[in-house]
């Protein structure tokens, strides 16, 4: 990457934790409300060096990732199906817009309960979260695809899946993209969030102990940091691999 | 010869937005023997496009048939090439990708589709180095050889062109019309150009089909007495001017192909 790229990223960064050092010292906090940039790092450094993060980490990473391809699978479908159908759309939409319309957070105890306090709760609840951009971004996609193009596709007897190939797809990409970018950071809450309502290991989990039984404030910080960073990643990946198939149009 | 294309009583309507059906063809029979061009001409709302689309087979007619070598077309006819209005190229894809875009979907493998996009760009006189651009980097002209490329892939019977040069300058247009004319002296296709440009129609066409405004019948079948091949240069002005007059006194004064293109160009270019 260009220095031109990496300066105002860098510079911003610079001035986050300059601001964050400054509420400490004009505030008057204590390390236990709000610990300076410094000691979070070192705390970020040693929870890595010891290995007390990595195990919750790995955790919440799995979680993610099943919950995400799941849900963003099932949102494609239903997507695609909503778009082509709208009798679907019809029958579908309104508990689309409900599971999404209640909050998870309300939802994730009884989830938990169904699903108990292992990986598959926290699937269903990343999923469930994720399903709802995905699915309408993918559902916009097809639907604004440029009718003169499926003419085209027509004229040259394309079959409904060549169309759904070299025609559907590749227009709805940018908008199906769209929908990735948020499904992505919906599925770090998502993690988070099933972890709150019932686990014994993850990133969720672990912040409960650094408030809780270990009252350890600069871990907290250092698990936040973390989520944070997992977030920024996923994000990355996804712009990444949008790049390199929308590209330049 | 092949490429014999007839349409016979053939009527269309749509469903306007109010509901109200909305009579875009009434009873067209038209012939074009193989090999032959007819330019089709016709104020707005006239049902040229549509007349193109159900030849075209994309469009069932509500009435009437259309036979292409005495068979009846039923739909999309890899015998039948098709240019639209716009060039329509698909904007993700390479312009070789675009081209060659008919012979993927018939399944032909990479080798014979690389052969065959020589031949056309050779054939539509693209350079070969715009083909690995998208669209959006192509000049309109270029877009346009690059649609007709693509109609041509296949290699068919019929040409069906929708005002394929409306959106080039004028001078381009000139160009493209004689170009269109010694790629139908190679490979002799059967040419219907739908056109709202009177020139235009007389440069490239054996007979001019002048349709009436909706709902679209045949007004007039007007032939072009020019000898081929013809050139702007070699025309014979009285014999142009005299169409030109014969087709504007069907098409009428209100409409709107003779108010918007002025006096025919061949004839003021001497």
């Amino acid at each position: 990457m260009k220095a031109r790229t990496i300066l105002p990223v860098v510079a911003a960064l610079v001035v986050f934790v300059v601001a964050w050092q400054l509420a400490v010292v004009l505030g008057g906090l204590q390390k236990s409300i709000l610990p300076p940039p410094l000691l979070v790092a070192e705390r970020f450094v040693e929870a890595f060096a010891d290995g007390t993060i990595q195990p919750h980490l790995a955790t919440t990473l799995q979680e993610i990732a099943v919950g995400l391809t799941v849900g963003a699978v099932l949102g494609l479908l239903a997507g695609y199906v909503m778009a082509r159908s709208p009798l679907a759309e019809r029958l579908l939409s309104p508990y689309i817009v409900a599971a999404q319309a209640v909050p998870i957070l309300a939802l994730a105890p009884l989830l938990a309960i169904w699903f108990g306090p292992g990986l598959l709760s926290k699937v269903v609840i990343c999923a469930l979260i994720v399903f709802f951009p995905v699915a309408v971004s993918t559902m916009v996609g097809i639907r604004t695809v440029d009718p003169r193009l499926l003419e085209l596709g027509r004229s040259l007897r394309a079959t409904p899946r060549q169309r759904l190939w070299t025609i559907e797809v590749p227009a709805a990409l940018p908008s199906i993209f769209g929908g990735l970018r948020v499904g992505v950071t919906l599925a770090v809450i998502g993690a988070i969030v099933g972890e709150w309502a019932g686990a014994s290991r993850g990133l969720g989990v672990l912040i409960n102990l650094a408030r809780g039984s270990l009252f350890d404030i600069p871990l907290m910080f250092a698990t936040l940091l973390t989520i944070a960073l997992v977030g920024i990643a996923l994000y990355l990946v996804v712009v990444l691999v949008e790049r390199r198939l929308v590209g330049a149009r | 010869m092949s490429g014999t294309i007839e349409l016979r009583d053939v009527a269309h309507a749509f469903r306007a937005r109010n509901g109200e059906p909305l009579q875009a063809l009434d009873g067209v029979d038209l012939t074009v023997p193989g090999g032959g061009i007819v330019a089709l001409i016709g104020p707005n709302g006239s049902g040229k496009s549509t007349l193109l689309r159900v030849a075209a087979g994309l469009l069932a007619p509500a009435r009437g048939e259309i036979l292409l070598d005495g068979a009846r077309v039923t739909g999309p006819d890899p015998r039948i090439g098709l240019v639209f209005q716009e060039p329509r190229l698909l904007p993700w894809r390479s312009a070789a990708d675009n081209i060659t875009y008919p012979l993927e979907l018939a399944g032909w493998p990479r080798e014979r589709r690389d052969q065959r996009l020589g031949e056309l760009l050779e054939l539509v006189g693209l350079d070969t180095d715009a083909t690995g651009a998208r669209p959006a980097e192509l000049s309109g002209g270029q877009q346009q050889r690059a649609a007709l490329a693509r109609s041509l892939a296949l290699q068919p019977d019929v040409l069906l062109l929708d005002e394929p040069f409306s959106a080039l300058d004028a001078l381009t247009r000139e160009r493209f019309d004689l170009e269109l004319l010694s790629l139908w002296e190679r490979t002799a296709p059967t040419i219907v150009l739908v056109t709202h440009s009177i020139p235009e129609a007389i440069v490239v066409a054996d007979r001019v089909v002048v349709l009436t405004a909706r709902p679209g019948r045949v007004a007039a079948d007007i032939p072009v007495d020019l000898p081929r091949p013809r050139s702007l240069a070699s025309m014979d002005e009285a014999a142009v001017s005299r169409t030109a007059r014969l087709i504007r006194s069907h098409l009428g004064e209100e409409t709107e192909a003779s108010n918007a293109e002025p006096r025919p160009r061949l004839a003021a270019a001497s």
